[in-house]
């Protein structure tokens, strides 16, 4: 929705193009975590505003904020964001996602955290977006290794979505689409298997 | 003893003293928790007296020998001293007088006479001069800003979320200087650096409708600030404030190269005898701001003048100036509006367009009244006012300004018949008028011509109070007819029923239902302009405001150390004035119906630790937009669901320590940028101070914890600042 200043000094009137149907947000309530702690506990809750990356101009892709859970394994090779056009029908499809080579994702720190990314992508309609895990090793050519080799790690899906690997559809239109944020849970990832069973 | 010493004192012969039979007495009084008072000490059977200063300091001269002294104050035990001086001497006592007769507060505003505050039908929050001098703040907002039930949007006041965010264009709060009108008269906006805080002695916030007797603008409440009485004798006051920004938390927000400064400097003077006093303010301040293009420069000035011709009547004028230079942040920058580091948005610079926009504003408040009381059973008042704002918006684009006067006139009765019934009545006029290339009311938003349009608002009001037992009683009404060019606009009356019931266990209970309302400013009926290409046209025809207000209310003792006010509140507020878009253009139209209730608590405590005091004020409201239209029923917009405050001051000596917090719930609507990421505020406000003698040094650290965030969509709110004020008192 569009908003301006109308006034914009002495009065500083800003008038509202409205109305729209309203987005109220779920309102969390945090009086009693404040009535309780008090002045002491009000510096751990700060939960202000914060620097919020966006995606370049002229950028062609994905942008989100991956919210970072669980602890990073110490036998971590790396960690990639990718999408795919469809979901992936069987194993040997694993590499039709998008960019290839996909480009690394810098480690998150230990503990809870976030991260914004970027992803490059051509233009198109994408069906899933996930975060993969990789462990320390070489994958084979014949993908005999990939399950031990790979976790999913999380993806992006539509608010509401209950699907085992989500519905979460993505259009690149030439321009850079931002907020496609999801959740990274390095404490619950899942095996290549998963998706194509049975697993050994 | 002590009566056995009186008695002797009194027997004895008075002789004839000379100088050098006397000595000298001095020293400080002094509460019990250090903070000077203005108390009297006396010779008892003598006539030597003496009254300290504003520090507490006294000096008198006793005869020589035994003698008795009396230190008293207004709401204090009274402490005898038994001295034995000889002439010449020169004996230096500290008095602390305590603990405190608990005395009710008096106001002034809610009835429009003065009244136990135990005994007013609606809700008032005081703001006492003590509050306002533990913080180390610059205007009466920010002294205000914490009151229970009262939340500040971008300098717009909300009682009870009564305004949301209308800035500039309709108060929906009233604010008063010593009872007079003073909402701008062309916007009915509020300048609250208008009066300078130095002269503030206190702050009476009269919660809901209070139109029954102020008219329009007191739909949500009236906000009264009551300047200091000028003391007998000459006083000076000089006051040095300098303060510092906090640099933005992340390296990636940081716009400048220096740390952002503010400073100022005022005095103040005085002189009384009892038949005339007048005293004198100037002073200035200057600010780089927090954010970019963020830089102000004010000026002020004020005077007051008393003449008590006899004990039965009063004259007071008054006057205060102010102006200001500032650059104007609109709002804040987000991804391609600025060098925006490739950064969703960038709260401390401002978007591009509106680099380069500046403003010049001064405004003025005039006012004289006469009060008199003719006997034991009646007494009126008479006042006049002249308020005037000038403005300057210089853009990049058209320069916007406009001229705008409001003169105010009333006449008002208090009637004692007998000593259970009070009858308050008067009338009323205000004539406002502007000068403006903005406020047009053309019908062509690109032209560039100049208009005068004026107001005028006629009113005649009365209100009775009768007790029957323990019971107050109290009704009233108002009519207001208001013409707008010379043509009618509307005719409003404004009734009020209240109860108040005090009970010996369960405190004093209060209840009221009023209707509230307000008259569309000028602004918002002639504004014709063009804003990002979309045209706003004048609606000559908007209606005022108005609303229903209710509220059942309680206040109690529970101990000599907790006391508590608690209050259920209602209103139904009709035709609420918004713009809107319609057929690629904007018009301001009475469009909303709305609902605000919820409940409003407020308890001081005074623990057991001497010189503690703690505070804790929280408000629920439920604020709903009403479906109107093809609107759906929703959230009003910029209102939140929880304020909570918690205050502690602990006071030892000389040497005072505090804080507040203050928590606000994220809001759950704004009017613009709706899909912006918004947070709860959490304000944490630090403060000490020191007394000295004559000097007093304050320190606040406001927003202590640097929170960041924002509840005007794009406009960052103040960062973490340190404040230091340097005070001389004579």
């Amino acid at each position: 929705m569009a908003g301006f200043t109308l006034f914009p000094a002495e009065t500083r009137v800003k008038l509202t193009l409205r109305p729209r149907a309203a987005m109220i947000a779920p309102m969390r309530s945090r009086v009693a975590c404040v009535a309780v702690i008090g002045l002491v506990a009000a510096a751990g809750c700060n939960e202000g505003l914060s620097p919020t990356p966006a995606c370049p101009r002229g950028f062609v892709g994905i942008c989100g904020t991956a919210t970072v859970r669980g602890t990073l394994p110490d036998s971590t090779q790396g960690l990639f964001i990718v999408a795919y056009t469809t979901f992936p029908e069987s194993i040997q499809a694993l590499l039709t996602f998008q960019p290839l080579p996909p480009p690394a994702v810098l480690l998150p720190p230990s503990g809870d955290s976030t991260l914004f990314y970027t992803l490059p992508l051509p233009s198109g309609r994408y069906e899933w977006v996930l975060a993969v895990w990789q462990k320390q090793g070489t994958l084979k050519p014949d993908f005999s290794n990939a399950d031990s080799l790979f976790r999913e790690a999380g993806f992006y899906k539509d608010a509401g979505d209950t699907t085992s690997h989500g519905s979460g559809i993505v259009v690149v239109d030439g321009t850079a689409t931002d907020s496609i944020d999801f959740v990274i849970d390095f404490d619950d990832m899942h095996r290549i298997c998963t998706y194509f069973p049975p697993c050994p | 003893m002590r009566p056995v010493l009186l008695g002797a004192l009194a027997m004895m012969p008075l002789r004839a003293l000379s100088a050098q039979e006397t000595a000298v007495l001095y020293g400080s009084m002094r509460d019990s928790s250090g903070q000077p008072l203005r108390a009297t000490v006396r010779v008892v059977n003598g006539a030597a007296a003496s009254v300290a200063d504003a520090q507490g300091r006294y000096q008198l001269s006793v005869p020589a020998g035994l003698v008795i002294v009396r230190v008293g104050f207004l709401g204090y035990r009274s402490l005898d001293d038994t001295l034995t001086l000889a002439a010449g001497d020169s004996l230096e006592r500290d008095y602390r007088l305590g603990p405190a007769v608990q005395l009710q507060p008096v106001i002034v505003t809610a009835a429009k006479r003065s009244q136990l505050l135990s005994q007013v039908v609606t809700s008032v929050a005081l703001v006492t001069d003590t509050d306002v001098a533990r913080r180390a703040v610059t205007t009466v907002d920010e002294a205000v800003d914490k009151t229970p039930g009262v939340q500040f949007l971008n300098g717009q006041v909300n009682i009870r979320g009564s305004s949301g965010y209308v800035q500039g264009l309709g108060s929906r709060v009233l604010l008063l200087v010593d009872g007079v009108p003073a909402n701008q008269g062309d916007r009915g906006g509020i300048n609250w650096d208008l009066v300078p805080l130095e002269d503030v002695a206190r702050v009476e916030v009269v919660k809901g409708a209070g139109s029954v007797l102020y008219g329009s603008a007191a739909l949500g409440g009236v906000v009264n600030v009551i300047t200091r009485e000028i003391p007998t004798g000459f006083h000076a006051r000089g006051r040095v404030v300098g303060g510092w920004f906090a640099d933005p938390p992340h390296d990636i927000w940081k716009f400048r190269d220096y740390r952002g400064a503010q400073e100022g400097l005022d005095v103040t003077a005085s002189y009384g005898s009892d038949v005339a006093r007048g005293s004198f303010t100037a002073g200035d301040w200057h600010s780089d701001g927090y954010r970019e293009q963020d830089r102000r420069n004010h000026w002020q000035t004020a005077g007051k003048a008393q003449w008590v011709p006899s004990p039965e009547t009063h004259v007071t004028a008054s006057g205060s100036w102010a102006s200001d230079q500032y650059e104007t942040p609109l709002i804040w920058c987000v991804q391609g509006t600025c060098d925006d580091r490739g950064q969703a948005f960038q709260p401390f610079m401002i978007d591009a367009s509106g680099r380069g926009a500046f403003t010049r504003s001064d405004k003025g408040l005039l006012a004289a009244t006469v009060e008199h009381r003719a006997s034991g059973n009646f007494a009126w008042q008479a006042r006049g006012s002249w308020g005037r704002t000038h403005f300057t918006d210089f853009q990049s684009t058209r320069d916007d300004w406009g001229v705008a006067n409001r003169y105010g006139v009333e006449f008002r009765g208090d009637v004692h018949p007998r000593g259970d019934r009070v009858l308050t009545l008067g009338t009323e006029g205000t004539f406002s008028d502007v000068r403006t290339n903005i406020f047009t009311g053309d019908s062509n938003p690109m032209s560039n011509v100049v208009r005068t349009h004026d107001q005028h608002e006629f009113a005649a009001y009365a209100e009775g109070e009768r007790q029957h037992g323990r019971v107050w009683l109290a009704a009233g009404a108002r009519i207001d007819h208001i013409d707008v060019d010379g043509g009618r606009l509307a005719t409003v009356l404004s009734p009020r029923l209240g109860v108040v019931l005090p009970t010996s266990r369960l405190g004093v209970w209060r209840a009221s239902a009023g209707r509230g309302f307000r008259a569309p400013s000028l602004a918002e009926r002639f504004v014709s302009t063009v804003v990002q290409g979309i045209p706003v046209v004048p609606n000559p025809n908007l209606d005022p405001e108005t609303a229903w207000s209710f509220e059942l209310g309680n206040g109690a003792t529970l101990s000599s150390a907790v006391r508590t006010d608690a209050a259920l509140f209602w209103a139904e507020v009709y035709d609420l004035i918004e713009p809107r878009l319609d057929s690629g253009r904007i018009q301001f139209r009475n469009v909303t119906r709305a609902r605000l209730a919820g409940l409003d608590l407020a308890l001081t405590a005074t623990p057991a630790v001497a010189g503690l005091t703690t505070t804790v004020s929280y408000m629920f409201l439920h604020a709903r937009e009403l479906a109107h239209d093809t609107v759906p029923e929703r959230s009003l917009a910029f209102r939140p669901r929880h304020l909570l405050t918690l205050g502690a001051d602990y006071q030892r000596g000389a040497i005072g320590v505090g804080g507040d917090f203050r928590y606000t719930s994220r809001l759950d609507r704004v009017e613009i940028y709706e899909t912006d990421q918004r947070v709860a505020g959490k304000i944490l406000d630090l403060r000490a101070s020191a007394v000295w003698g004559a000097w007093t040094l304050r320190a606040q650290l406001a927003n202590a914890l640097n929170y960041i965030y924002s509840q005007v969509p794009r406009t960052l709110a103040p960062v973490r600042t340190l404040t230091a004020t340097m005070t001389w008192t004579r």
